[in-house]
């Protein structure tokens, strides 16, 4: 079984010729070969079986069992954290047992089991509740992306599979607009907008979403476009089914897989961006309540006295992201009939 | 000074900027082993210079920059805050205390050969007095205002004060008198400030018809202030280079200086505004010293053989409360807000050792100060009750920061802001966090849009009027307050020229000030600044106006 299938080099768009290319060319072809694999499926005999077939190989795969854990502890920890936090994650209760200004911090103890920040707030309940505004940012995010991203690429993508001449001139002016957006490297475009709007929680989520954008729409459009050639939409258009209709009820919903697959690994993207962004100070102003960006920017200036400051949430980080990349990859390679035996 | 740093125009720039020089930091120094006499001695600053003329200036990296290159009439003494002759050997000031009479060194050359004389001298002070158009706007001519008044002819747009400022007379070839219309204690601590740097005639004419274009708030400053080559002074370096980009300035020592000569061959001032990067550029030998080290990187520093020398206390932090703020303005509500505050713990835990709880708006070290104001403890509970008492039990109010910046007085606004919001939330007070770029911050500040804010203040010169007397002598937007009485008291107080009635006014103004509670004094603390093992440092003053022609390589 393919559990750690080797890429075949002679295929455009798979990771053995990714080097040679353009970075936003790069990015392009993986997400054009995304939307591809749904519009393979039925020729090779699947059919409807497909997300079912899809989770039996994942099961397998140590990769995605690995994520998959990985995403459901975090994602546990994020929904039940005022429960599990001991304490309020901004309650200065130790204010007076640190010392910033002597480099004078305490570690893991019996009482704070990650020691106290700089600022005397117990580090367990801060990475706690962390998690939670985390999580939250990176669906937000992913959830604007995807939605601007579809309306974008779906329009884009009907145009061009119904509209004609007309409708082609329309998909072609979105999808360059769209290129244009991908070929901005993704933290830039979130920068430029966060500086723009000014810093906020709600400025970071909207930053990284708008710059997920472009690749919904091209993911998107690429798999109306594939259905588009189909024998059941021709069968549609010749009982005088209306466009829009066709559009709406036949081709979207049939659309959809990779684009769910893509908000997986959007997910691990939207949480680093974020982090970044927050890291940048354009996050939450009022940084007393927990984020694990602004809490490794603000243990940066004790990094050489109080280094667990920064690996904690930096840890917290690098896990979460790991973890949805791990299942976002193992979905899309799941589903990758090219890659199947 | 507030130490008004560059007008860049946004946090982006900053972040970019310092993580360009974060970047750099990290390289391997190319410089060779020891100092040699010809190797640039560079230092870095928190932000870079505004204006080559200070006179346009009101920020204390533009002062560190012209305090090499321009001199003027007084001075403070090296590592003090006495006033001492500077360009005037000696000074006297008549009965009424109106007319000041300066005796010039003889033998004094400007950098472009024109001899100091009276003339000279006053030259410059007509010059300023006959400003017009936007020159006038208090942006850029703060400390001519704030000393000396108004113009000879107000523009009405800018509506600057009324000119206390009356003539200034060459006596003969070397003495100067200067007249003012009323006495005041500004005087003769105005005469040292050092927007007030003698330039030669030469460059004076050269400047003549150089006028300040752009908008209001956003000025566009005339050529010779941004390309050097017009502006010459005294001082013991000149200026050569100023990159804007690099935010880099170069000076030369000037051979001809009067006094003893500069030490370093070749300086140059670099801003850096990021602080860890600042002392990873030290450590990394890429410069040979900066200002405003971390408290917790003094110990440190001084362990790895670095010179870390701490100033004397001269400043002030303070908690602002602006009374168009509806619960602002009661004095109940701003009482109970300073119960709140547990000033001792910011004192411990994140200012640098040797700071001090302050009792009012006044550091200890200056003459004026009251034992006597009535003290203000750390009471959470008071606090609540107190706010309860005055109907605001549920009060809801925007309090502001500034990031990217380390002051003197503030060395992490940041962390003072979290410890006093978590202390008034103690309280029950709902607080909305409100952060700006130093620049901008002192734009919202100033204008009264933020009801509670973090700011401080490092004296100018050796009198209480710098510290009080620039908050709470006129009705402003910074405080919102509006107290006739406490204001006709400045007045009185600051006109009175007997030297031991006025040191008794002020210590009755801080005992009412503290009374009318318009903020709360938070700390004063002593700033320190770094020199690499090979330097011989110059003497740190308390003002932070070291001279560093005083410096050289060991």
């Amino acid at each position: 079984m393919p559990t750690t299938p080797s890429p075949n080099p002679a295929e455009p768009g798979t990771t053995g010729t990714e080097e040679k290319v353009p970075f936003h060319q790069r990015k392009a072809a993986k997400v054009d070969r995304l939307a591809e694999l749904m519009g393979d499926r039925g020729d090779d005999g699947h059919g409807a079986g497909i997300w079912r077939e899809a989770f039996q190989r994942m099961r397998r795969s140590p990769m995605a069992i690995t994520g998959a854990v990985i995403v459901a502890l975090f994602v546990l920890i994020a929904l039940f954290s005022p429960l599990i936090a001991p304490y309020s994650p901004t309650s200065q209760a130790w204010g007076n047992e640190v010392f910033p200004n002597r480099n004078e911090f305490v570690g893991p103890r019996g009482e704070n089991w990650m020691g106290l920040d700089h600022l005397g707030r117990d580090m367990f309940s801060r990475m706690v509740i962390g998690a939670r505004q985390t999580l939250l940012v990176g669906v937000v995010a992913t959830l604007v992306g995807f939605l601007f991203g579809a309306v974008l690429g779906g329009t884009a993508g009907a145009c061009s599979v119904l509209g004609g001449r007309w409708g082609r001139q329309v998909d072609n002016v979105v999808m360059r607009i769209i290129d244009m957006m991908l070929a901005m490297p993704t933290l830039l475009l979130a920068v430029t907008v966060a500086a723009l709007v000014g810093p906020s929680l709600t400025t970071v989520m909207i930053a990284v979403g708008i710059a997920q954008i472009p690749i919904f729409a091209r993911l998107l459009r690429g798999a109306m476009i594939s259905q588009g050639n189909r024998e059941y939409v021709l069968a549609a258009q010749a009982l005088g089914v209306r466009k829009r209709k066709i559009a709406l009820t036949h081709i979207l919903p049939n659309s959809m897989g990779p684009v769910i697959v893509q908000s997986t690994l959007t997910l691990a993207t939207a949480i680093i961006d974020a982090a970044a962004l927050s890291y940048l100070g354009l996050g939450n102003p009022d940084a007393s309540f927990p984020e694990w960006g602004t809490m490794l920017s603000e243990a940066q200036r004790f990094l050489s006295s109080a280094p667990s400051l920064a690996v904690y949430p930096a840890l917290g980080i690098i896990i979460t992201a790991l973890g949805f990349t791990l299942l976002g990859e193992a979905l899309r390679e799941a589903l990758d009939p090219k890659l199947r035996k | 000074m507030f130490m008004k740093s560059s007008r860049k125009p946004l946090g982006l720039v900053a972040v970019a900027a310092s993580l360009a020089l974060m970047a750099t930091a990290c390289a391997e120094s190319d410089r060779g082993d020891g100092g040699g006499e010809e190797q640039p001695f560079v230092f870095a600053a928190a932000g870079d210079i505004a204006s080559l003329d200070p006179f346009l200036a009101s920020d204390g990296e533009t002062f560190r920059y012209s305090r090499q290159v321009f001199e003027t009439l007084l001075e403070h003494e090296s590592g003090g805050s006495e006033i001492v002759g500077g360009l005037a050997e000696t000074w006297d000031q008549s009965e009424d205390g109106t007319r000041w009479t300066f005796n010039l060194h003889d033998n004094v050359k400007f950098h472009d050969g024109d001899d100091l004389n009276a003339d000279a001298v006053c030259a410059n002070f007509d010059r300023w007095f006959n400003l017009t158009g936007a020159y006038q706007s208090s942006n850029n001519s703060y400390y001519w205002q704030k000393i000396f008044g108004g113009f000879a002819e107000n523009d009405e747009d800018h509506a600057p004060p009324e000119p206390r400022f009356v003539s200034c007379d060459a006596e003969d070839e070397l003495t100067v008198t200067i007249e003012v219309s009323e006495y005041s204690s500004l005087y003769p601590g105005g005469f040292s400030l050092a927007a007030f740097g003698i330039m030669s005639p030469t460059s004076l004419e050269a400047m003549e018809g150089q006028e300040i274009t752009g908008e209001e708030g956003n000025p566009t400053l005339p050529e010779y202030t941004q390309v050097p080559g017009t502006v010459a002074g005294t001082g013991p370096f000149t200026v050569e280079e100023w990159n804007q980009d690099q935010g880099e300035i170069t000076m030369e020592r000037f051979e001809d200086y009067w006094g003893d000569p500069a030490g370093f061959e070749t300086m140059i001032l670099r801003a850096i505004p990021d602080e860890n990067a600042r002392r990873q550029a030290l450590e990394a030998g890429d410069i040979h010293g900066y200002d405003l080290v971390a408290p917790a990187d003094v110990a440190p520093l001084q362990e790895a053989g670095f010179e870390v020398p701490t100033r004397d206390v001269f400043n002030l932090l303070y908690l602002a409360y602006q009374q168009d703020h509806e619960a602002l303005a009661d004095l109940e509500v701003r009482e109970a807000l300073s119960h709140a505050v547990n000033r001792q713990r910011i004192v411990d835990t994140i200012l640098p050792e040797g700071g001090e709880v302050a009792s009012q708006f006044h550091p200890d070290t200056l003459d004026g100060w009251s034992p006597d104001v009535r003290e203000i403890e750390y009471d959470p509970e008071l606090a609540a009750e107190m706010l309860a008492e005055a109907g605001h039990e549920d009060l809801e109010i925007e309090f502001c920061y500034p990031t990217e910046v380390t002051r003197p007085y503030m060395p992490a606004p940041k962390d003072i802001f979290d410890v006093i919001t978590e202390d008034l939330q103690e309280a029950g007070v709902t607080v909305e966090a409100k952060s700006y770029e130093w620049a901008e911050y002192i734009n919202q500040t100033d204008s009264g849009n933020c009801p509670l804010y973090l700011l401080g203040w490092t004296g100018d010169y050796n009198d209480a009027y710098n510290f009080i007397g620039t908050w709470f002598s006129t009705p402003n937007s910074a405080w919102g307050l509006d107290d006739e009485e406490l204001f006709d008291k400045m007045e009185e107080v600051s006109t009175n020229p007997d030297q031991e009635e006025r040191t008794a006014g002020y210590q009755e103004l801080n005992e009412m000030v503290m009374d009318v509670l318009p903020g709360l004094p938070i700390s004063s603390s002593p700033p320190s600044i770094a020199f690499s093992g090979d330097i011989n440092p110059p003497n740190v003053s308390p003002l932070t106006q070291e001279n560093f022609a005083e410096a050289s390589w060991k």
